[in-house]
């Protein structure tokens, strides 16, 4: 079953890589948003999101990724999800969030695309 | 330079205010809009200082401008028939303004000069009051654009919530899956509807049996009732899976569940039912399969115990027949030739049928091979062979059988009889006498009671029938036994053909005759031998 929703982060070369595990839900989705927000105030326009641990989205979480998307897109920056269970991509590919924000199997994947965007 | 008429002046505020609308249009929020439409009122009224203020249809007044002082409680009131208000202050080098906004909120405008400036003009005034309308119309805009978003984003989130109830549909009907199908739906019931928990709850006769939770643990305080709370249930198995989920998220809280929740949680337990019910079908069906395929290998074993032919024994005819009830039958026969001339005619009842009665028909097989050999008195055959079936079955198995040794050169015959069905002899001149002496059937007690045979000499054109009870208890389609309507001693008695082959064949056609369409119940087993 999942687990409650942790969060960690990390500064990749000015990228942002918030990882995360258990349900993306509004704890999880406000989390992630304020994470982001802590560091898009530094300048930060490059995060990746590795959902690798969180099976399950909810969409009301999927309305703080999107904002997170808007937010980067607004600034000429961009996000990247990565690790994605077949379920959760899905799901992200319904709500149209891949028509503005990028997936890669992983991390390291995912850094060395946005490299190539930089 | 040539000088600027009237019109061209107009002409170039009206681009002016037209770029700054598409400026103001592409804000994303409405702290966006303000930040856009502060530098623009900034640059247009000449003011130092800008501050704006928002206040909800009923609500307090907010600022959109953090670090602007609050002048929020002098800001005029708007007359009823109008959509703007405006105040000068300050001896006219500041104005206070407000404009009532297309959702009926109200925007708060604070513009000031430098102390010492000029006064704001009447033109000026006007100007701020354009800008205002400026900022309701762009304001306008992006609630529309804010509604189209909520609009796309509810439509693809139906369209999520059809496709997933499609894809766990799918999944939950994998037989074989990592997680279970009721722990699957419960997740995607949970993120379908925005619920913050959940749980599913297997009782059997009242009590718990198993519980599932989402996310791993459950809050003490989780709703159980109300609109908090919704449930679906179902009963499988002689177990109940109650589905619940509790407190639905939205972005301001929790929010009463609505319908189609309730609709999705039916729906989703629902396939898991299904789920449950195919697997358990699946289940049943390769069980079935593989007690089939048991049967098959037993069948072909029980084949290879019963005679392909019967021994030619010269002066003698006989034939013998066996058509088992089910793949696998308990009934045996054959003539198996002796080293000393002699004939051993077997045949034998097992009670039940299938595999277990297959096996003791194969032991009876084996033991009776060996101790025919062996050339002890049939008495003792017998007795042994029910002290060995006894150890080698069950309380509830047994078997009779008819056991007869025929010396073909003299036609002498000894018989025993183990609890088998009265074995039928007719004498040449029509006589016809029962052969039953012997003892209980084998395997049936272990007290060493004694079997006792029959010796006679048969003549040329006497016969014997051994048959089992297949044939006197066939049932027609009125459940009417086949003893009732033919008794076979009658049958044996008036059945006189040439050879033995036909006689077999003549009985089995009267017993189908007598069975029509009834499905057989019994095996049939005879086996029929004359002396030329």
């Amino acid at each position: 079953m999942e687990q409650p929703f942790n969060l960690t982060s990390e500064i990749n070369n000015s990228r942002l890589i918030i990882t995360t595990s258990g349900y993306v839900n509004n704890v999880g989705g406000e989390a992630i948003a304020q994470e982001f927000q802590r560091h898009f105030a530094d300048g930060v326009r490059q995060v990746i999101i590795n959902l690798g641990q969180s099976k399950v989205v909810n969409s009301v979480g999927m309305s703080f990724l999107i904002e997170i998307i808007e937010h980067l897109n607004d600034a000429n920056g961009r996000l990247v999800f990565t690790n994605l269970d077949p379920a959760v991509e899905k799901m992200l590919a319904i709500m149209g969030l891949f028509q503005f924000a990028g997936k890669e199997n992983t991390v390291e994947d995912a850094l060395v695309s946005l490299a190539g965007q930089a | 330079m040539p000088e600027q008429t009237p019109a061209d002046l107009l002409a170039r505020q009206i681009a002016s205010l037209g770029e700054t609308f598409r400026t103001l249009s592409k804000a994303t929020s409405l702290k966006d809009l303000a930040g856009r439409f502060c530098g623009f009122v900034q640059q247009h009224s000449g003011g130092s200082g800008v501050g704006l203020f928002h206040r909800p249809g009923g609500g307090e007044w907010q600022s959109l401008s953090p670090g602007t002082t609050d002048t929020t409680p002098r800001l005029p009131s708007i007359p009823e028939k109008d959509s703007f208000a405006v105040t000068p202050e300050d001896g006219g080098t500041r104005l206070l303004a407000t404009q009532k906004l297309v959702d009926g909120s109200i925007l708060g405008i604070a513009v000031a000069r430098e102390p010492g400036s000029d006064t704001y003009t009447s033109d000026q005034i006007v100007s701020i009051r354009l800008s205002a309308t400026l900022f309701d119309n762009a304001y306008q805009a992006y609630l529309h654009r804010h509604h189209e978003k909520e609009l796309v984003f509810s439509l693809n989130h139906r369209l999520l919530q059809l496709n997933s109830l499609i894809d766990t549909g799918i999944e939950v009907a994998k037989l074989e899956q990592d997680v279970p199908p009721h722990q699957l739906a419960l997740e995607r019931a949970a993120a379908l509807t925005n619920a913050s928990m959940g749980s599913v709850t297997i009782s059997r006769d009242g009590s718990v049996v198993d519980r599932i939770t989402f996310p791993d643990a459950l809050p003490a305080d989780a709703p159980r009732s109300g609109e908090s709370h919704i449930g679906a249930e179902f009963a499988f198995g002689g177990s109940t899976y109650l589905f619940e989920l509790m407190n639905k998220e939205s972005r301001k809280g929790v929010v009463p569940f609505e319908g189609t929740d309730k609709l999705l949680l039916d729906a989703l337990s629902r396939q898991v039912q299904a789920s449950l019910e195919n697997r358990f079908l699946h289940q049943q069906s390769v069980e079935k399969e593989k007690m089939e395929r048991d049967l098959a290998v037993a069948a072909s074993i029980q084949q290879k115990i019963l005679p392909e032919t019967l021994p030619i024994i010269e002066g003698y005819d006989s034939a013998g027949i066996n058509i088992p009830s089910k793949s696998v039958g308990g009934d045996y026969y054959d003539c198996i030739p002796l080293s000393d001339g002699r004939y051993a005619l077997v045949i034998a009842d097992v009670a039940g049928k299938g595999i277990p009665a297959a096996l003791l028909v194969s032991t009876l097989h084996a033991y009776l091979s060996a101790y025919l050999e062996s050339g002890m008195p049939l008495v003792d055959l017998s007795a042994r062979l029910n002290r060995m079936i006894h150890r080698a079955s069950t309380d509830d198995k047994f078997i009779t059988a008819f056991f007869a040794l025929l010396d073909p050169r003299t036609g002498s015959m000894e018989t025993v009889n183990a609890g088998h069905n009265t074995v039928y002899w007719r004498r040449a001149d029509g006589s016809v006498h029962e052969l039953s002496l012997g003892g209980i059937p084998l395997g049936m007690l272990d007290m060493d009671l004694p079997y006792q045979s029959e010796k006679f000499t048969i003549g040329p054109g006497d016969r014997i029938l051994l048959y089992t009870d297949g044939i006197p208890e066939a049932q027609n389609e009125r459940n009417d036994l086949y003893e009732s309507e033919v008794p076979l001693k009658d049958f044996f008695t008036r059945t006189v053909p040439d050879d033995a082959g036909t006689f077999i064949q003549q009985l089995i056609a009267d017993v189908k005759r007598f069975t029509g369409n009834a499905p057989q119940a019994d095996d049939i087993t005879a086996l029929y031998i004359l002396r030329r």
